[in-house]
């Protein structure tokens, strides 16, 4: 069934996670038909195989989802488009409508523009935030048991709602899944490498928050990008996981201090000393901070939620995604650090980038 | 350390010396050995089972009385054929036939042994190893069957070793062959164990059919002791740090005990601890597999110390001057919390590993991998013994409470009821005294109106009698 030719829409395809979706799956299955929508033209920094055609379109508009629908007619979806608030803002609620916007609204229409147009597979780019955003459990070790949070952040919350929307959706004419990855790094990635780099600059990494035993497990964009090959491949098969959301991750879990380590010393840099900031003083200057910021209208990195963030524990078992999906990470950790680090080297990150980012 | 030494240390060491008098009032064997059912023969197996082995023979003889004997031959048997091998005056010829005939000696009623140097170590059990050979001759058949087949396996292992040592170079060179010199001396032993506890039915038959769980158990160990003993066995001019790790450290094995390039031994010395951590999480996995408390003890104590032991010698500069060991104090906190179940042994690995992971730096070129495998013993524990289940998670995100936790709460506010009754029957006792007792003063005459009057107008204090002067006196 995988052999023969099949005709894929992929949107948010010229973005960080949604190009490298592209790549593996040219790669993997030369003869499939791959479109990409996304609302920005593709980027010199998320590489598009040749014969990939793209087209703009804006997944909050059902009219040109409709157009580019009917111009392509993909027998398979994969939604990858989403908008992820920067750090700044991720646990304000300030961008609370253009979120849901995008990531819940943009689901829903892309769900039925499929519906209609006869598409047989819907894969959904997920992200574990549906789960370890709500602060109220830990999350070590976790499975797909564990409840999605409808209380966390507004990135979590809109995220956790279209992912049940999706699973919902399936049926025996559209097979829906869900992949959640954890958080991602890999070249072009805006968010994890570059925020960890700009520590150096700012004279930040000594400062520990916590005990520093925190267990985070990254994963690394091309893993991911396995993970929705390998989950097509299923609904064009076996389809045991239709209706089901898996986690998606390096299955590496270190502790984030570590990965901050790691990264600082690829560029040379080794913290002179180490100070243990105890996670209530840290807690208490972000809500300080929180407090100005709310005051003066503004945004902060330093806040409460941050500060859970890097305090937190956030792995999962990554059971379910190797037994149903047969997935397993390809680039160990230590060299997606290392891939990661070289392409931010050259390419001066710009941590304003992308406020907006759709992909 | 002398009386004084030792006083001055415990003084400042408290909890150690809380383990250690914990571990010796409070310790129960599981089983005792019971020494007058014993014969003459077998009370001499015991002697030279003291004498041989210093760690092993307190926890052998805590074992089930079912596998007393046969772990005590089986201890003996391959100390006798060790003693064979480490003799380097015995020349290869004699030695080879030996070694490799070392099964059937154990059928031959009254050999024994004399052709060992006298400065040998253990001489005098090869010279009365008739003994060993009735004991083992009385033994259950299916556990000399066991015993007899892992003589053979490593009498060949060794007689190979001594051939490659006398023809040419025997240094450990790659990882690989690293790995099988340890099977040899110890993940061998592991399996014949492994084989005598399924077969008295102290240990999960599933083990059997993953030999790499027992392996590493026997590797852990050994790995464990190369890494301690690196000073040690280069006085002795042996070597068993595998060259593929050392050179990518140093360019000649000697440089590691040089102080000018401490650095790169230091990083050599946490590559070797890398690679031996990487059996830790098998060696827990086959700890579940136990099923009887004295084999379950047997097995974990050495774990334990060996996990404490890396953690002493990981980034530790000392390996490379003399020998270390882990404290007394420790060692019997240690034998504690080895002898009560997984969980505890569990929460002993992590603590260790938490240790070691604080102790790794990222000036190390292997930092990034050493933090993989201290959070991959971490997620196992996790998995065996999970902080927090999905249904308690699903609750407490959908707010729902337990049948446990409505009792619980239910309880609570009784118990807040009973605390309001009890404040207020109190309240209404004073009240009730202090009218019963105002009343009293007011029958007896107390004024209070003037009492009263005097306090509105400020004056809080009795009016002081003016003294009565008296010059005359």
């Amino acid at each position: 069934m995988t052999d023969s030719a099949k005709k894929i829409l992929i949107s948010g395809g010229t973005g960080f996670v949604g190009s490298a979706i592209v790549r593996a799956l040219a790669e993997k299955h030369p003869n499939f038909v791959i479109d990409v929508i996304d609302q920005s033209p593709p980027r010199p920094e998320h590489v598009l195989p040749e014969r990939t055609t793209y087209m703009q379109a804006d997944i909050t508009s059902t009219e040109t989802l409709t157009k580019a629908f009917e111009a392509v007619k993909p027998d398979i979806v994969v939604h990858a488009a989403g908008i992820v608030p920067d750090l700044a803002e991720r646990w304000g609620r300030r961008l609370e409508q253009e979120v849901w916007k995008i990531n819940f609204e943009g689901t829903q229409n892309m769900l039925d523009v499929s519906k209609h147009s006869g598409v047989g597979a819907f894969i959904y780019t997920s992200t574990c935030c549906v789960v370890i955003d709500d602060t109220r459990t830990d999350h070590l070790n976790i499975n797909e048991d564990r409840p999605l949070s409808f209380r966390s952040t507004i990135y979590g919350e809109s995220k956790a709602a279209a992912e049940a929307l999706v699973l919902k959706t399936s049926s025996s004419k559209m097979l829906t899944c869900a992949l959640r990855p954890s958080v991602l790094c890999g070249p072009g990635d805006y968010q994890l490498v570059p925020s960890i780099h700009a520590c150096i600059a700012k004279g930040e990494t000594p400062f520990l928050i916590g005990n520093g035993l925190n267990l985070w497990d990254v994963t690394y964009v091309d893993n991911v990008a396995d993970a929705h090959v390998l989950a097509i491949e299923n609904l064009l098969t076996s389809r045991t996981a239709a209706g089901e959301a898996f986690f998606i991750q390096n299955n590496e879990p270190i502790v984030f201090r570590d990965s901050c380590l790691a990264i600082w010393a690829h560029f040379g840099h080794v913290p002179p000393f180490e100070m243990h900031i105890p996670k209530s003083l840290a807690y208490f200057a972000g809500l300080a901070c929180e407090t100005v910021t709310w005051l003066m209208g503004t945004t902060t990195t330093l806040s409460r939620g941050s500060v859970r963030d890097a305090c937190a524990t956030r792995y999962a078992s990554g059971n379910k995604a190797k037994e149903i999906l047969g997935y397993e990470a390809r680039i160990g950790i230590e060299e997606a650090i290392r891939l990661s680090c070289e392409v931010s080297r050259y390419h001066k990150p710009n941590f304003f980038y992308c406020r907006t980012h759709r992909g | 350390m002398g009386l004084i030494g030792n006083a001055l240390y415990y003084s400042f060491h408290p909890m150690e010396l809380r383990a250690i008098i914990q571990w010796k009032v409070w310790h129960n064997p599981p089983h005792e050995r019971n020494e007058k059912n014993e014969t003459e023969n077998q009370k001499i197996c015991f002697k030279f089972l003291d004498k041989t082995s210093r760690s092993f023979s307190a926890v052998i003889k805590e074992l089930h009385p079912e596998l007393l004997i046969p772990i005590c031959i089986f201890y003996l048997v391959l100390r006798g054929l060790d003693t064979i091998e480490d003799d380097t005056s015995i020349p290869l010829a004699t030695k080879e036939p030996l070694l490799r005939d070392f099964k059937d000696i154990l059928t031959q009623d009254g050999w024994t042994f004399t052709g060992n140097r006298p400065e040998e170590k253990d001489r005098e059990l090869l010279v009365q190893f008739n003994h060993v050979i009735t004991e083992f001759m009385n033994m259950k058949p299916e556990y000399q069957a066991i015993i007899k087949d892992i003589t053979e396996k490593m009498g060949n292992g060794m007689a190979d070793y001594a051939i490659k040592a006398e023809n040419d170079d025997a240094s450990v060179k790659t990882k690989k062959e690293y790995d099988l010199y340890c099977f040899y001396v110890a993940g061998l032993v592991g399996e014949g164990l492994t084989r005598l506890f399924v077969e008295a039915g102290f240990g999960n038959p599933a083990l059997l059919k993953r030999p790499n769980l027992h392996k590493s158990m026997g590797l852990f160990l050994q790995k464990t002791n190369i890494i301690r003993d690196v000073r040690e066995d280069f006085d002795d001019n042996r070597r068993f740090w595998p060259q593929e790790i050392w050179s990518n450290h140093v360019d000649n094995f000697e440089d590691l005990f040089k102080p000018e390039h401490l650095d790169a031994a230091l990083n050599c010395s946490s590559e070797m601890v890398l690679n031996a951590l990487e059996h830790a999480e098998e060696c827990l996995f086959y700890l579940a597999g136990m099923r009887e408390q004295s084999v379950f003890n047997f097995c974990a104590i050495p774990q334990s110390m060996a996990i404490a032991t890396m953690e002493l010698c990981f980034r530790n500069p000392d390996i490379f001057k003399r020998n270390i060991k882990i404290t007394k104090g420790d060692a019997c906190d240690l034998m504690h919390k080895s002898t009560q179940n997984l969980s505890v042994l569990c929460d002993t690995f992590r603590q260790y590993t938490r240790k070691i992971h604080k102790k790794n730096t990222p000036k190390d070129p292997n930092f990034l991998k050493i933090s993989i495998v201290c959070g991959q013993i971490e997620k196992f524990i996790e998995t065996i013994f999970p902080t927090q289940s999905a249904d308690a998670a699903n609750r407490k995100v959908s707010g729902e409470a337990t049948a446990a936790e409505l009792q619980r709460k239910r309880e609570e506010d009784e118990n807040k009821k009973d605390v309001y009754f009890m404040m207020a029957l109190m309240g209404v006792i004073v009240v009730v005294v202090a009218s019963i007792m105002i009343f009293a003063a007011w029958m007896m005459g107390a004024r209070f109106d003037l009492a009263f009057k005097e306090i509105t107008s400020g004056n809080f204090r009795p009016p002081v009698k003016s003294q009565l002067e008296h010059p005359e006196l």
